[in-house]
């Protein structure tokens, strides 16, 4: 039997000939099952059936060896998993998918965008990281989503990347994204809420308040301006022309830890039962009289706007954007009022981190490094109302969301800001809310005793706070 | 011999593995978990979710909610069930097609009901804008938002009562035309009247259908969610819609699981009661 391969010549030319390791492995195969069998066997007709039938064989080993080997050796794609607690609803969802679809094309790298709520992100990521076995590598999320990932270690730090080149970021934000000494996560898009005004409400601006007040946020664009307008156009018309998001699902209890209380005690949840907060409950119970009794079952300021149902309305930037892009020459995006403190807003602030221990990490680099582009940036705020966190996206946004954008950039240049950020309280998130709610609903819609019910929310979001291990803010 | 009768059983079990297996995982596991929450103190005062919510200020008012809309419900769509019975039990021109617009709002998810509701009964809907045209009224009647909570809970009843009466009624309607057309020849010629006839033969004979039908009617009645939540948003808060608000804006889930527990603690409750009342006496 003679398995030796003859001659090392002919074997260096195969080598030559063929770069392709799995092919010279083939050719050799085969050969040497060629010599064994022609040479070592008597019976020269079984022998060529034979020799078909293991000739057949090796291609078929061969060409599954090859598969192996190149399947192994050549690069494979990179697949990124990009969880967000962002950007959830169908419509956002697709659009996000495109974007991405476009970041795939230019590097090759594939992200597969998938949303989640906080309960499951934090879930999914505490499992990953204590196992060991990360596969979401990228998390997109607001401040207070992202804050306690950084205070338990699941994200990296991404001092390390660098700055990015060609964008600034706003400072404020920069100084976000920077928690628990490390920097946790890049800013990738913010967002705020504003008044909505019909202009037909402006006929019947109260003495002392002009237009131009509450476009630009002076001064005098306070909430009891806002209360004498409200006035004047009940008398006038009958309508009660305020709209809150008041229903289930609605944000109300944003527009009272973040916008009214900061503006009448500077603070969202210190000063919860100060007597301050006793005259804003009070004025409260007043500005409900002018507001749209239906304004409880509301989830969005949208379609009442449309609808007309309401004239003056406050709410998240994205709720109220349909109704913007639907009737642009209709409304009119201002600033939110003031009161005696100041002019208390919320930046609401989405960022990019990276999972600890995640791998491919220059990959999701990458992508951060795309989502944050200029361009890009001005493209999300036309699709989804997000609006940009650098300061070169803003030139570039255009159509109807430049009304909108125009509108929160005066409330950012506003004088007397107090802004606010939904305090980072993790899972007592929602009680946190709920706290404010039932104040709501309790002095304002059932009338009870304002001291009794303050004194009772103040002891409840101590403990929130407390347990959530978060300073008071 | 004990072997192989063994093997057979064994193989007659076989088939059930996989529902098994399936009910195990999509219902028996997530049950556990919500029982587990439900009944293990959490959260900083260490109190059980289940005690926690039934001490609440708002399970009185949940609950009273919840019971109430089922009083006002079940009953109305069970008149209203009868009397189409009892209509659509005589011949008359247009019947089927009677029938068909009757039975139709059942092929309608509640959520679309709902829907179609609110926009019929807002200051800007139909039903207004009609009573406006006609003079009827000078301003537009508000159905919506909290001072008006009366108005939205009789628009909830309008709403159920429109969707699921044909429920009821499709249950009723068979039983009816199971009744040997006999016994109620015979009740004319013995010269009863429609009541008496209303009274011992028609219902007794329909008890078993009514006994499905109402059975079927309250639970689903103590779990209405999308109608509620559409149309009173938080303002009649009842046990579903105060489930969901409870996980979905609060993210609580042990005290959401706490309040789905008790909805099935409900549940069990009200059907065997129903069983109880209702069962038909064994003929001796």
């Amino acid at each position: 039997m003679q398995l030796e391969f003859r001659g090392t010549s002919s074997r260096s030319v195969y080598v030559q000939r063929s770069a392709e390791p799995h092919l010279l492995f083939k050719k050799i195969l085969e050969e040497k099952l060629i010599r064994c069998f022609v040479e070592n066997s008597p019976d020269k007709g079984m022998e060529k059936k034979k020799l078909a039938l293991l000739i057949g064989a090796a291609v078929v080993a061969a060409v599954a060896i090859g598969i192996i080997l190149f399947t192994t050796t050549k690069p494979k794609p990179v697949s990124l998993i990009f969880a967000s607690t962002q950007l959830a609803p169908p419509a956002e969802q697709a659009f996000a998918r495109s974007l991405l679809s476009q970041f795939s094309d230019e590097t090759g790298i594939k992200v597969d965008f998938v949303p989640m709520g906080y309960a499951e992100l934090a879930a999914r990521i505490e499992a990953e990281v204590k196992a060991g076995k990360v596969s979401t590598n990228l998390i997109g999320g607001l401040t207070s989503d992202i804050d306690p990932f950084a205070s338990k270690g699941w994200v990296e730090d991404l001092t390390r990347f660098g700055a990015l080149p060609g964008r600034t970021f706003y400072p404020a934000f920069e100084q976000a994204s920077k928690m628990h000494g490390i920097k946790a996560m890049v800013p990738w898009m913010t967002a705020t809420y504003v008044v909505v005004v019909n202009n037909k409400a402006f006929d019947y601006l109260p003495p002392g308040l002009s237009k131009e007040d509450v476009i630009k946020g002076t001064e005098k664009w306070t909430y009891d301006a806002l209360l004498e307008w409200a006035k004047n156009i009940y008398e006038k018309t009958g309508k009660q022309a305020v709209g809150l998001p008041a229903g289930g699902g609605g944000l109300l209890h944003r527009f009272i830890h973040g916008y009214i209380y900061p503006s009448y005690t500077g603070k969202q949840a210190e000063l919860f039962d100060s007597p301050q907060a006793v005259k804003l409950w009070e004025y409260m119970r007043e500005l409900w009289k002018y507001t749209n009794p239906a304004s409880t079952t509301w989830d969005a300021m949208a379609n009442p706007l449309l609808g007309e149902e309401v004239w003056i309305a406050w709410d998240h930037v994205a709720r109220i954007k349909d109704a913007i892009v639907t009737a642009p020459d209709k409304f009119t995006v201002c600033p939110v009022p003031r009161g005696p403190v100041g002019r208390g807003y919320i930046v609401v602030l989405a960022g990019l981190a990276i999972t600890k221990g995640s791998p491919d990490q220059d990959a999701a680099w990458k992508v951060i490094e795309f989502l944050t582009r200029p361009e890009i940036q001005a493209k999300v705020a036309e699709n989804v109302g997000w609006f940009p966190t650098v300061k070169e996206a803003a030139p570039a946004v255009s159509g109807p969301i430049k009304k909108i954008s125009d509108g929160v950039s005066a409330q950012f240049a506003a004088g007397d800001s107090i802004a606010v950020m939904i305090p980072p309280l993790g899972g007592k998130g929602g009680e946190f809310s709920s706290v404010y709610r039932s104040a709501f609903e309790r002095i304002v819609l059932k009338g009870e005793d304002i001291k009794t019910v303050l004194s009772e929310g103040a002891a409840a979001l101590r403990k929130i706070f407390q347990e959530a291990g978060v300073p008071p803010s | 011999m004990v072997f192989s009768r063994f093997a057979r059983r064994f193989t007659l079990l076989l088939p059930l593995i996989p529902s098994t297996l399936y009910l195990s995982f999509f219902i028996g596991y997530p049950l556990a978990q919500s029982l587990y929450w439900a009944l293990t103190p959490s959260g900083g005062s260490g109190e059980m979710p289940l005690v926690a919510i039934v001490t609440s200020k708002r399970f009185l008012e949940v609950l009273g909610n919840t019971l109430l809309l089922v009083a006002v419900v079940v009953p109305l769509q069970f008149v209203l069930a009868l009397a189409a019975t009892l209509l659509f039990a005589e011949s008359f021109r247009g019947k089927e097609i009677a029938l068909y617009f009757f039975v139709l709002p059942l092929a309608v998810s509640d959520v679309a009901a709902a829907l179609l509701w609110y926009t019929m009964l807002s200051p800007r809907g139909f039903l207004n804008k009609l009573l406006l045209e006609l003079g009827v009224v000078s301003q537009p009647i508000q159905f919506f938002g909290y001072a008006f909570r009366h108005m939205e809970f009789l628009a909830i009843v309008l709403c159920e009562a429109w969707r699921a009466t044909a429920i009821v009624f499709v249950n009723i309607y068979a039983g009816y035309q199971m009744i040997d057309r006999e016994l109620i020849e015979a009740s004319e010629v013995f010269g009863l009247s429609f009541a008496q006839r209303l009274r011992h033969i028609i219902l007794p004979l329909l008890k078993p259908s009514i006994e499905s039908a109402l059975l079927i009617r309250t639970l689903f009645a103590l779990q209405t969610f999308a109608p509620v939540l559409i149309l009173a948003g938080l303002d009649i808060p009842v046990l579903a819609t105060e489930t969901f608000y409870v996980y979905a804006q609060l993210f609580d889930a042990p005290k959401a699981s706490a309040w789905a527990l008790l909805i099935g603690i409900l549940t069990f409750i009200v059907s065997s009661v129903y069983v109880y009342i209702l069962r038909t006496p064994e003929v001796r």
